[in-house]
């Protein structure tokens, strides 16, 4: 994390994108362009995207086939077109827990280093900074957390 | 984001009943920080629950509750040794948080995998206008 802290359970995926920011940055706020990749099922299944690309705006997935409905939504939280957005995230993947979601996009070159970082804990805790350190559990955990992947 | 502040209680009660369930109860057991502090501590080896509650600025009743949460949510065993109370952690506990988080990587890899495709496809689209 930015700030050197270790606050809880967190998941980070790095990727270098072959792509400018503000391309990027509009595949994950434009409905049209997120219903073309968002969802985890492929080819037949009907998926549909809403979004609000303010702070305190929302969006939404639905993603529906014959035999089922899913949905995935949330509130954003910033929107810093094309740097950074953060958003919390609701859905199967999270139990229908609160998560929280932050996209970094740094220019490189005419690329794009891309950062997603998925935290499972509250934002209010987070944000107390009572970070007193995690010691050994974070040391386990590191171990499946930061394999970047380019 | 207040109703996570709340979360522990709610979900002791389902904490045994499912995968999920727990899962929920780890999370919302790691949301506070005297209870990660607690954890801290207890990551160094077993410790009384008198020791345990030393270092905290609250009543040893205020910590009871926090390592009762941590006790339903299955990430600390509490063992009675003569007049002792001895805590100490469950490190299996800590595989269904790592179990998150990979089933959240791959999630994540996968997803992104699907957007550098739509890029290509855009890019193609692009050129052949």
């Amino acid at each position: 994390m930015s700030n050197g802290e270790m606050t809880g359970p967190i998941v980070q995926v790095r990727r270098r994108v072959r792509a400018a920011p503000e391309q990027v940055f509009d595949l994950w706020t434009k409905p049209d362009l997120m219903a073309r990749w968002m969802s985890p099922f492929p080819g037949a299944v009907d998926c549909k995207a809403s979004a609000d690309p303010r702070e305190g705006g929302a969006f939404s997935l639905v993603m529906s086939s014959a035999e089922a409905n899913r949905e995935v939504s949330g509130v954003y939280v910033q929107v810093d077109r094309p740097r950074k957005l953060v958003f919390t995230w609701v859905g199967p993947l999270t139990n229908h827990v609160n998560t929280l979601v932050t996209l970094e996009l740094t220019p490189v070159g005419e690329e794009t280093d891309l950062v997603l970082t998925h935290e499972r804990l509250p934002t209010t805790a987070i944000h107390e900074g009572h970070t007193r350190g995690w010691g050994n559990i974070l040391d386990h955990l590191a171990e499946t957390i930061g394999k970047a992947a380019d | 984001m207040e109703a996570w502040a709340d979360g522990p209680r709610m979900h002791t009660q389902k904490s045994a009943t499912s995968q999920a369930g727990r899962l929920d109860a780890v999370f919302a057991a790691l949301a506070d920080p005297t209870r990660r502090a607690i954890l801290e501590r207890l990551s160094q080896g077993e410790a009384r629950v008198t020791d345990v509650a030393a270092p905290f600025a609250m009543s040893l009743n205020a910590v009871s509750k926090h390592i009762r949460v941590l006790e339903a949510s299955g990430m600390v065993a509490r063992q009675r040794r003569g007049r002792d109370h001895v805590l100490s952690i469950n490190p299996r506990s800590l595989d269904e948080v790592d179990g998150w988080i990979e089933r959240t990587r791959r999630y994540w890899e996968q997803r992104l995998d699907a957007m550098e495709r739509l890029l290509l496809d855009l890019e193609k689209d692009s050129k052949r206008v």
